[in-house]
């Protein structure tokens, strides 16, 4: 729904112009490293469980290896989840904990194959699922580690269902290979709602679009239909005419999410900032709703479905 | 609220009544120069019978006795009765000496001839001429005629009056090949660049690589970064006053050229020989054009781009005191984005429309009345389409205006200037439109409209022969006006219903005192307000930025500029120099909040934050007019900082144009009649930027933290243009005459950092990831071959 008009412009003028482009080595950054949050809770359909990663920023550029990446995990935090009446204290749990068995369905839920897992990958969970996360209601996380307190609240909205989906074929010229999907959505009217989608084809793992994240700025209380992009076949390697189309015969999983502003705001800036480099772009950053570090505490609202690619 | 009412009128009528005694008051102390003689007149071009501006009229006895001629190339110098000996002189042209025994009011209309006729382009002054860079009181300005920026090298052939003007000590790039401009630090909202009065909203081309300024049609270049004088107003750091041609009223001509970006045609010539004459002159670019036979065969084909000027001007002098001009502009830049096989297409088109009605009436021979009405129009729009779905964007901005200036010339101690102007301002911000089917989607916002009034009175009162002061007065009041439904009360205000009222008094003083014979120090105070904004996100403007009112949440900017200098004249006129320093001090400053995305449906009024700026330089400048070998040497020092307390707590930073060193030169060497030789040679302090600190990884891909805002600077720019300005021989006969420009642009192949960006590559199944950060340079070298003519 959104229109980056300078970027597109600007990326017009660089394909036009013939450009020069040198690797160079940028100065040394300065200041230390913070702390990174990245937590999600969910309520819905089959929501996943609570989970927490607690990282620290890296300071240099060139390359990182696998020993970087398990370094700069945070570990042995207190990590607490309060939803105003109890508090869930969240347990560290790394793969490396895991027995072969559970390690293998934990790497696929986070899209990892565990047999190659190059990294100890350690995330803090609501082990004896204490917390029952429901809609409309707000959770804060404290987290405590090496003296420091990292706060962040984040807040359920209600579910606002996709009222339908469906495959055609894509616009222009015919072809019986691709299929667009086209969703049915209707929007509240009066409030602001924000939306989140992810998708993925024959049982992978979920993944984003280059653009993922909308708020009905443009579409409240409207009934309407949409094209929902395929993540898979968004990213720049892909031929054109194939853009965002899904390919007749997988099968399409698409989890539907609604969210807090706070949470929209993060991934809007995310990905804004990540297609706006380039000539006459400035920075963006990030809109955290994390206190004393970087990254997101967001809740969801989710909704699923999956569907044959067919038309 | 009736109180608030009350003050706001009492001030109006307080800023009126001053300003109407200043008027009153200047008009009353000059009676006594009535016993003197007038001499007035116009001064033109022998060949074509264009007006000259800023032409030089002075006693041959007496340089310092004199004056110029003004927009409309008119001049009254007023003495006492006797024999004198007047010297009329302007840059390029040769010098006219007439003795004139003054025992009445005389009218005088002269024609300069052209320094040599038989060359394509003329740039240096065979004669004396007054030392007006010492003399008078104006401090910051300079004026470029057409001719001299014609044989400086361009980019890609395209002559260019904006990149010249960056040439300018004092005046920065907004980047690589950017026609845009920062004067004195101040942002790129704050030029006021007018064509024929008119106002430009968006003065580039091609994401602002060329400006929509034909240099064809161009008559003359003002600009103004110091000392702005009152009859000027609306922004806070400079004024890029453009005229356009008038059309010869001799003879026709034509003239044109063929180029590698854009091919150019100009027609003028008399209506009625001497009384009326037209000019029109058109410019388009062809790259797209030539490529459609390859386009149309691949998936894309109905792709192209290009854009185009239309300057349009005629005017008819009606009786000896009174002629009226009517001149246009149009231009627009049309991009179109086609992929067949998906049914995709988007377009974007956008442009300026500017149109100005002005009668030039003379009272009597002190007293010229300029009446101009003025209407502009900026329009961008880009739409999408695909299918069933439609997703358009619109902004833009029209005023329609009116204004009324009066000089007058009392005697040889003073001018007076006083005016009058009022604008009606509809300002769109970006309305979103589409649909989806059969559901039809509108974005909230709607356009908002302005009423903008300003009076003004200034006198350039010589006090003796060493001291003369420029003493100015610029009252402005601007009303918000509805429709409009108030975000902080919810009150709905119906059309032309006044929703706020801003106003400001904007003294303008500036002294000249003459310490030598060709020598002067110059001090001046520039107060200015903007009421119109425009806040861009990237490191230049571009065509989708959206201008904004002031408003019930926007206030005016407002400025202060303190300035003095030290201005010298060597070797007969032929060399003239000045050191200038200048403190600026800027208030009500915008600029976008921190995490802001642009995403055309938010309003961006609620994104804006404000703060404070200022902004300190010295400026050396040496420029040698006479000669075979003549240009200038422009040499800037300075500092521009912002503060914005929702900006990083308030963290004073370096604005993105801030330049800490500016060098340019800038040289014309006409080698002999047939080839004229050009070079151009800048460097400049490194741009700021905001430096990558930290990385860390969100869903799996590496995101990035930013260090504090504008702390690194990128590495200098430097860069030597060079150019070849040939006229073959026997192409030059009496009616036809042709010549090619050869340039190369950076000819040592300079790489500048045009922008950095940096590519993540994160593979965490495999825990590994690399970091790569890039410098991309747009303009490697570039040769160009422009083939000119003129028919007549």
């Amino acid at each position: 729904m959104k229109i980056k008009i300078n970027i597109l412009i600007a990326f017009i003028a660089l394909v036009i112009f013939s450009s020069c482009e040198k690797e160079y080595t940028p100065a040394k950054p300065e200041g230390g490293p913070k702390y990174v949050v990245e937590g999600y809770i969910e309520a819905g359909d089959n929501p996943f469980p609570p989970y927490i990663i607690l990282t620290k920023t890296f300071d240099f550029y060139g390359t990182l290896n696998p020993e970087q990446f398990t370094g700069s995990f945070v570990h042995d935090a207190d990590v607490r989840v309060s939803d105003g009446t109890d508090e869930v204290v969240f347990k560290e749990i790394c793969f490396s904990d895991l027995t072969p068995e559970l390690r293998k369905e934990v790497a696929a839920q986070f899209g990892f194959d565990a047999d190659s897992l190059a990294i100890d990958y350690c995330v803090y969970l609501d082990v004896l699922s204490q917390l029952h996360p429901q809609q409309d209601k707000s959770y804060d996380l404290t987290i405590v580690t090496e003296g420091h307190t990292i706060t962040a609240t984040t807040y359920i909205p209600d579910q606002i269902p996709l009222d339908s989906l469906h495959f055609e074929a894509p616009p222009g010229k015919p072809n019986d290979t691709l299929a667009q999907l086209r969703c049915h959505l209707s929007d509240p009217a009066g409030v602001r709602n924000f939306y989140r989608y992810f998708g993925s084809t024959n049982g992978g793992p979920l993944k984003t679009a280059f653009s993922s994240v909308t708020e009905d700025l443009f579409f409240d209380g409207k009934s309407f239909e949409f094209q929902l992009y395929n993540p898979a076949t968004t990213n720049r390697d892909v031929e054109p005419n194939e853009f965002g189309l899904y390919i007749v015969g997988d099968t399409a999983t698409i989890k539907w999410c609604t969210m807090d502003e706070a949470h929209f705001d993060f991934w809007n800036t995310l990905e804004f900032s990540n297609s706006n480099q380039g000539p006459f772009s400035s920075y963006t950053r990030l809109k955290s709703n994390i206190h004393g570090g970087l990254g997101i505490w967001g809740g969801y609202n989710v909704s699923y479905y999956t569907r044959k690619v067919a038309y | 609220m009736a109180s608030k009412a009350f003050s706001t009128l009492l001030m109006r009528h307080t800023l009126l009544r001053y300003l109407l005694t200043c008027v009153c008051f200047s008009i009353i102390i000059l009676a006594h120069g009535q016993t003197n003689h007038t001499l007035s007149g116009y001064v033109k071009d022998k060949e074509s019978g264009e007006t000259l501006i800023g032409a030089n009229i002075h006693l041959e006895e007496d340089l310092a006795n004199g004056t110029v001629t003004n927009t409309y190339g008119f001049y009254s110098i007023t003495l006492p009765r006797g024999v004198h000996r007047f010297v009329f002189s302007y840059l390029g042209y040769q010098s006219f000496t007439k003795e004139i025994s003054l025992d009445t009011n005389t009218t005088l209309n002269v024609d300069l001839i052209s320094g040599i006729e038989m060359r394509e382009v003329v740039v240096s002054a065979k004669e004396d001429q007054q030392d007006e860079n010492v003399q008078s009181t104006s401090m910051g300005r300079v004026n470029l005629p057409t001719e001299q920026i014609k044989v400086l090298p361009a980019l890609l052939g395209e002559i260019d009056i904006l990149k010249t003007i960056q040439l300018l000590p004092g005046v920065s790039s907004a980047g690589e090949g950017s026609a845009g401009f920062y004067v004195r630090g101040g942002g790129a909202d704050q030029n006021l660049v007018l064509l024929d009065e008119a106002v430009v909203y968006n003065s580039g081309h091609f994401l602002g690589f060329f400006s929509v300024f034909n240099a064809d049609a161009i008559k003359n270049t003002t600009l103004i970064k110091g000392g702005i004088p009152a009859s000027y107003g609306g922004r806070l750091s400079s004024v890029l006053d453009i005229q356009m041609k008038e059309g010869n009223n001799q003879h026709f001509e034509a003239e044109g050229g063929i180029g590698l970006i854009s091919s150019r045609l100009t027609f003028e010539g008399p209506i009625i020989k001497e009384k009326a004459s037209f000019l029109i002159s058109a410019r388009r670019t062809y790259g797209f054009d030539l490529a459609q036979p390859l386009i149309s065969k691949t998936d894309f084909a109905g792709t192209n781009y290009f854009f185009y000027d239309l300057n349009t001007k005629i005017n008819y002098q009606f009786s000896q005191k009174d002629r009226i001009y009517l001149s246009g502009y149009f231009g627009r830049d049309v991009l179109t984005l086609a992929q067949r096989e998906r049914d995709l297409q988007f377009k974007l088109p956008y442009g300026n429309a500017t149109a100005t009605l002005r009668w030039n009436h003379l009272f009597n021979d002190k007293l010229f009345f300029n009446l101009a009405t003025i209407y502009n129009d900026y329009q961008f729009r880009a739409a999408f389409d695909q299918d069933e779905f439609h997703f358009d964007v619109f902004s833009g901005v029209r005023d329609v205006g009116v204004k009324f200036d009066f000089d007058y010339f009392p005697s040889t101690q003073h001018q007076i200037k006083t005016g009058f102007q009022g604008t009606y301002h509809r300002l769109t911000p970006n309305i979103v439109t589409g649909s989806a089917g059969e559901t039809d989607f509108v974005s909230s916002a709607k356009p908002k409209f302005g009423n903008e009034f300003a009076l003004y009175v200034q006198d350039d009162w010589k006090l003796n022969d060493w001291l003369r002061i420029n003493l100015g007065l610029r009252g402005t009041l601007f009303q918000q006006t509805g429709p409009y439904t108030s975000k902080i009360t919810g009150k709905v205000y119906s059309s032309g219903e006044v929703v706020k009222t801003y106003n400001s008094l904007e003294p303008r003083i500036f002294i000249n005192t003459t310490v030598g014979s060709n020598s002067s120090l110059k001090g001046g105070v520039t107060s200015t307000t903007q009421y119109l904004h425009l806040v861009s996100n990237s490191s230049s403007t571009l065509p989708a930025d959206v201008w904004v009112p002031s408003s019930e949440i926007v206030k005016p900017q407002r400025g202060w500029q303190y300035a003095a200098g030290y201005f010298q004249n060597f070797q007969n006129n032929a060399y003239e120099a000045s050191v200038e320093a200048y403190y600026k001090s800027l208030h009500d400053q915008i600029d976008y909040r921190e995490s802001f995305v642009d995403n055309s449906v938010d309003q961006v009024e609620d994104e804006f934050v404000f703060g404070e700026g200022k902004a300190y330089g010295l400026e050396l400048f040496v420029r040698k007019n006479k000669g075979d070998l003549n240009g200038w040497i422009g040499y800037t020092l300075s500092r521009t900082e912002r503060t914005f307390p929702d900006i990083e707590n308030g963290r004073v930073f370096p604005a993105t144009y801030d330049r800490t060193h500016d060098l340019t030169f800038v040289s014309n060497y006409n080698i002999n009649p047939r080839l004229t030789a050009g070079l151009v040679f800048i460097y400049a302090t490194g741009r700021t930027f905001t430096p990558l600190e930290r990385l860390y990884i969100i869903s799996g891909n590496l995101q990035t933290d930013y260090g504090p805002r504008n702390s690194q600077r990128l590495e200098p720019y430097h860069r030597m243009d060079i150019s070849l300005t040939w006229t073959p021989r026997g192409s030059a006969t009496k009616r036809f005459k042709s010549s090619w420009v050869f340039s190369v642009y950076n000819v040592y192949n300079r790489k500048n950092t045009f922008f950095t960006y940096t590519d993540y590559n994160t593979d965490l199944q495999m825990g590994e990831a690399t970091i790569k950060a890039y410098k991309v340079s747009i303009f490697p070298i570039l040769p160009s071959v422009t083939w000119n003519f003129k028919w007549q």
